[in-house]
């Protein structure tokens, strides 16, 4: 199939080069695989946690032809223990990856990073193009802090715990046990894990709409960087993850 | 004159924390006497806010030795407040749970808390175990285990243990006082009684076992009772646990007839002098209960209701649970204060705020002018009211219930006694005795209803209409009541969205066990001690004779009310 | 010498009982079984039983309610007349005591004094610390004052049932009295806790027995209780387990599943997140046990088991101030939250755009870039 190229006018791109889009490889393949996974984890254990704490199925017979509790839960362990390795690989990645990989980190201590933070929430809220960043901006950034690496601690440490519950005396129990009486005794402890994981539904929805919002505005095409990993720029466009370094 | 005040503290072989304090005038005569409940939960603030069916566990967890008593109350008090009815089975059930609960309550309280006021455990040692052999048969033929060789072991177990030197909970008794009459052969053998009625004591209670899944505490809930009854499943009530149920009612009536009640009247026919002794107010109160058609016909209770004033067994009062002018509690002398300073309030309007004025402990004595328990003083239009196995049977004598009539004029007979000997320390012990008797017999009777509404194929034990709390009003006032082993029990509830806005419960023992009141009427206990006389003012078994013939129960008594929720607890402190 | 060295011992007192040693050994073997034990430590049953004087226990009321001490005379094996009478030495306990006032307290005090870290304190209840402990005191001194004195010279102390060791009703919100678990008044002491409200009788006559047996305390787990009795959830050993695996549950009290004994999660059963042994030796001599008489089990043995409430939901209400949701209830809010404001923002975003439709083609480009 022929493909017809328009050829580059280089007098244009010396002239006008904000009207030009580069391209820039931002996210290695390592932190879109995390996402994607823990995209599709995530999804699936909150739909899974949703039915184990209200079974709404009622299957009549029998109960050696049913397995429908037990197999939900399965699935829920299943997810919950690809979650558990997905997110330790980020965490590993998060050292060992481009500097990208770090630009979510919260520098709470460096003015600048307050400075980009209140610029990013002003600029979202009226609708300003405002600064690009390369990597995650500092609102982004903070937002992932919390309800990806926090919560995600949360459900670890909560749902391995109660986990654990079968066997109190097992590796799991001995390993993070001692979260049950800390939030005082496992009915609470699954309160806190039910009530958390809604946390990732309300992140997922302010995320995709951001990541389209701000592709859309900025054309930095953050939509397909996930899949691609490539985010695009102009000339003229300042990176501001200046506080990254 | 010289006055000696004499203080038990712990009042021990019953439930929970009471002191009595008792100012004996020169002859060693009680003259004066204060009651005190030395403990406070406040239970009923901690139930403010929480979902109605929750209360009858809470409420449950008032007492442990009347358990069951409190969680009826409650389901009977929600229920009324949301107007559910609940199936004829259930019923039922909860009749058969709260008998059983009688007989074993009462039961434990003759040998396990009551008897060693009366039974001389070292005189024991001295007696002959034929000579007890012969006494035992004489007194119940039935009784199968009355052999000299049976009786010759429970005296060598007694004499090892007492030979042992480690006493346990035997030692620094009253062993010996000139108060105790029984010959030892009688003593041997109440405490072979004792040793079997402790072992038998834990079968009875299976009843609560098989229905409510557990005793202590068994379970409820409101709308009926949880145990499904399904004669083809093997997953709920079926004919093997109906029979499990029946053998021990039938066990039950062995003991109370073959074993209770002989040693009763054996051992009361050596007090016949406390027939005159303990008599105290002489107001009897009972709300009835065992409901023959719902728990809302109170026209057809077999413990009926109403009110004997002032020893008159000729007239009954009526009493209505619902009418704010007739049960009201004052506090004049107990540490808690009311809105305004007022000094009387009916459980739908009342306040618990815990205001301790009490001296800074350790300390020595109260002051029974000032304010001196935790208990409230409960009163039935302004009068002081004893309640319990005394008041049910005199309620019911005095209101002619065959039933009743014909166990105490049986008891009168064989004691040889008139009917004011019930108005006394021994009627009240004798009470306890002449119930559990009516109590195994209606044990059988409403298990046979029971099994003849299977029969005909009514098997439902729940009314799930009013379950969701979606399908209740807004707003709904209740009250429930149940005749616990020591009394009229009641319970109120104001549930206001879904939550409890407002819970108070009035319970036996602070009836009995109630400080005075403004106008310096004394409680049932007080009352009763006054004009005692004592031997020796170091070794109060005559104190003990009488408090123990109610049956205190002083968690049940000084959990108090807390309706309004608020705490202020300004304690001042002498 | 000291009076414990003329004790004679638990088989001297059988023994002239009149009870052969034939019958003693069976007795043993019976407690050894009851203990969970296998036949070779029958032998050190014997031994206990044989050489050891009665062990003095002082048993204490607080705040409580008695069922523990009704719960301890329904043990079925040993039954509670051969604890008190054979196996300890009650010589403290104000619901069974003979005497009463002035020469209970006595009694506490000698026992205090004659056998220094060798008895063994037994508290039924907890101590409001409230205002200076006004809420409960016995012969005229606070109950708080009582169980630290005489936990000082105590050889271990045993929390008897919920209150004892975790608090139960008193302590629940919003705690009146300002009542606090044994373990958290007094120190250095070895507290092994028993919680249940009440406990099973048999796991309370069985620890007792396990101590004098054995001489030593049981293993514990994290929070203090034995293992023998505490180790695994009444879910994972319940007989209704098949039905919840199966996804069957009763929906309503007497409903069709009730009648086929289908599983009460959704009733509220606590079973998931509640260490017993109410599964495995049931309760009154294996009669039943909630679970098995048709209530979800309402997880008497946990810590704050009341503020857990409503019994009949699966999961309770946030914890926090002013908040009086669930977790569900809180989510959707916050979802529909998120979701209206990417709704008005998107609308904005809309109107903003069509707005500035005919701009150059650089519009994008921000002013402050140029």
């Amino acid at each position: 199939m022929a493909t017809r190229v328009q050829a580059l006018d280089v007098a244009d791109v010396a002239a006008r080069p904000h009207r030009y889009f580069r391209r820039m490889y931002v996210w290695q393949w390592p932190i879109r695989v995390f996402h994607w996974i823990n995209a599709i984890c995530v999804t699936v254990l909150f739909s899974t946690g949703l039915y184990i704490a209200s079974p709404i199925l009622a299957p009549a017979g029998e109960p050696y032809t049913h397995f429908v509790m037990a197999r939900v839960r399965q699935i829920h362990f299943i997810f919950a223990f690809l979650f558990v390795v997905n997110f330790l690989w980020r965490i590993y990645w998060f050292w060992m990856g481009n500097n990208y990989a770090r630009s979510g980190f919260p520098f709470v201590w460096r003015r600048q990073w307050w400075r980009d933070l209140f610029r990013q929430v002003g600029d979202y809220l009226r609708l300003k193009r405002g600064h690009v960043h390369l990597g995650h901006n500092a609102l982004g950034g903070l937002s992932y802090t919390i309800f990806v690496i926090a919560l995600g601690w949360a459900q670890i440490f909560t749902g391995l715990s109660l986990y654990s519950e079968t066997v109190p005396s097992g590796f799991w129990g001995r390993l993070v046990g001692w979260v049950i009486p800390l939030l005082g005794g496992s009915f609470q402890t699954r309160m806190w894990h039910h009530l958390f994981a809604w946390g990732f539904v309300f992140f997922a929805i302010l995320h995709v709409y951001i990541v389209f919002y701000d592709g859309q505005q900025y054309k930095n095409g953050l939509v397909t960087a996930i899949v691609s990993g490539e985010k695009f720029y102009q000339e003229g466009d300042i990176d501001h993850d200046t506080w990254l370094s | 004159m010289s006055t000696q005040r004499v203080v038990v503290d712990p009042i021990t072989r019953i439930e929970g924390h009471l002191r009595i304090e008792a100012m004996l005038d020169e002859r060693g005569v009680i003259k004066d006497a204060m009651s005190t409940g030395t403990m406070w939960r406040g239970i009923e603030i901690i139930l403010k806010g929480r979902d109605p069916r929750d209360a009858w566990a809470f409420t449950e967890r008032i007492c442990g030795v009347c358990t069951t008593v409190h969680a009826l109350a409650s389901v009977r008090c929600v229920e009324n407040a949301l107007g559910i009815t609940v199936p004829e089975n259930a019923e039922i059930i909860r009749n058969i749970m709260f008998l059983t609960q009688y007989v074993q309550d009462h039961v434990i309280h003759f040998y396990h808390l009551h008897a060693l006021d009366w039974v001389d455990v070292v005189s024991a040692l001295k007696a002959d175990p034929a000579a007890t052999a012969a006494l035992a048969q004489a007194v119940s033929p039935s009784w199968p285990t009355a052999s000299p060789g049976y009786f010759r072991d429970v005296a060598t177990t007694l004499t090892k243990f007492v030979q042992s030197g480690q006493l346990g909970i035997f030692q620094n008794a009253y062993w010996g006082h000139p108060a105790y009459k029984l010959p030892p052969e009688a003593n041997l053998m109440a405490v072979a009684h004792y040793l079997e009625a402790l072992k038998w004591q834990k079968e009875i209670i299976k009843i609560h076992t098989i229905f409510g899944g557990k005793n202590p505490h068994p379970n409820y809930v409101v709308g009926g009772m949880p145990c499904s009854i399904d004669l083809n499943g093997d997953n709920c009530i079926n004919i093997e646990r109906l029979n499990y149920v029946k053998g021990l009612i039938e066990d039950a009536t062995r003991i109370i007839e073959g074993l209770y009640l002989p040693d009763l009247f054996a051992v009361a026919s050596f007090y016949t002098e406390w027939a005159g002794i303990g008599a105290g107010i002489g107001n009897y109160m009972a709300y009835g209960d065992v409901p023959q058609n719902g728990i809302g016909d109170v026209s057809k209770l077999r413990f009926p209701r109403g009110i004997v004033l002032g020893r008159n067994l000729s007239e009954v009062h009526p009493l209505d649970l619902s009418d704010a002018s007739q049960i009201t509690e004052e506090i004049s002398h107990s540490w808690y204060s009311y809105p305004g300073g007022q000094q009387a309030l009916h459980p739908f309007d009342g306040v618990t705020e815990p205001h301790y004025t009490g001296p800074k402990p350790p300390y020595e004595h109260l002051d029974e002018n000032g304010q001196y328990s935790w208990l409230k003083a409960p009163r039935w239009k302004g009068n002081a009211m004893e309640v319990g196995p005394l008041a049910r049977l005199l309620v019911g004598y005095a209101a002619g219930n065959t039933e009743i009539r014909e166990v105490v004029n049986e008891a009168l007979g064989r004691l040889k006694v008139p009917a004011t000997a019930l108005f006394s320390t021994l009627g009240r012990t004798a009470a306890r005795g002449l119930e559990s008797r009516l109590a195994v017999h209606w044990l059988m009777a409403e298990y046979e209803h029971l099994v003849a509404n299977l029969k005909a194929g009514i098997t439902g034990t729940a009314d799930t209409s009013r379950w969701d709390p979606a399908t209740w009003p807004a707003e709904a006032k209740g009250f429930g009541f149940t005749e616990a082993p020591r009394g009229s029990l009641g319970h109120w509830v104001h549930i206001q969205n879904g939550k409890i806005a407002n819970y108070q419960a009035i319970v036996p023992s602070t009836w009995n066990a109630s400080p005075k009141d403004a106008k310096g009427q004394h409680g049932a206990y007080e009352a009763a001690l006054l004009g005692t006389p004592m031997a020796d003012a170091s070794k109060p078994v005559e104190i003990l004779r009488t408090i123990h013939s109610f049956d205190p129960c002083l968690a049940c008594a000084s959990h108090v009310l807390g309706p309004d929720g608020r705490v202020l607890a300004e304690v001042t402190v002498r | 010498m000291s009076k414990a060295d003329v004790k004679p011992t638990t088989y001297d007192v059988l023994r002239e009982l009149g009870v052969d040693r034939r019958s003693f050994l069976k007795f043993c073997t019976m407690a050894a079984a009851a203990l969970g034990l296998d036949a070779s430590a029958v032998g050190k049953v014997v031994e206990a039983l044989e050489k050891k004087p009665r062990i003095p226990v002082i048993w204490l009321h607080g705040l409580e309610c008695t069922c523990c001490s009704e719960s301890f005379i329904r043990s079925s094996h040993p039954i509670a007349q051969d604890v008190v009478l054979n196996m300890i030495s009650l010589d403290y306990d104000d619901t069974l005591q003979a005497a009463a006032g002035f020469q209970v307290e006595e009694i506490r005090k000698r026992i205090m004094k004659e056998y220094p870290g060798q008895y063994i304190l037994a508290v039924e209840g907890n101590a409001p610390t409230k205002d200076g402990g006004v809420y409960c005191t016995v012969g005229g001194q606070t109950f708080l004052e009582i169980l630290r004195e005489t936990a000082e010279q105590a050889k271990a102390v045993v929390a008897w049932g919920s209150c004892a060791s975790n608090g139960c009703v008193q302590a629940a919100h919003p705690n009146p009295t300002g009542a606090k678990p044994v373990h958290k008044l007094i120190d250095g002491k070895p507290v092994i806790n028993v919680p249940g409200c009440p406990p099973i009788g048999e796991v309370m006559t069985g620890l007792l027995t396990y101590i004098l047996t054995f001489d030593r305390l049981p293993d514990l787990d994290r929070i203090g209780r034995p293992k023998m009795f505490y180790a695994q959830r009444l879910h994972d050993k319940c007989f209704r387990r098949a039905f919840f695996d199966a996804g069957q549950f009763v929906e309503n009290w007497d409903d069709e599943g009730a009648r086929k004994g289908w599983c009460l999660y959704k009733m509220g059963c606590r079973g998931p997140s509640t260490y017993n042994s109410c599964a495995t030796f049931k309760w009154n001599n294996g009669v039943s046990w909630p679970i098995g008489s048709g209530h979800g089990c309402i997880g008497c043995s946990e810590a704050n088991f009341w503020d857990n409430g409503p019994f009949y939901e699966r999961l309770s209400t946030v914890p926090l101030p002013g908040v009086d949701s669930t977790p569900d209830q809180i989510g959707k809010v916050a979802a529909i939250g998120a979701g209206a404001g990417v709704a008005a923002h998107f609308a904005s975003f809309l109107v903003r755009r069509t707005m500035s439709k005919d701009k150059p083609d650089e519009s994008h480009v921000s002013a402050d870039r140029d």
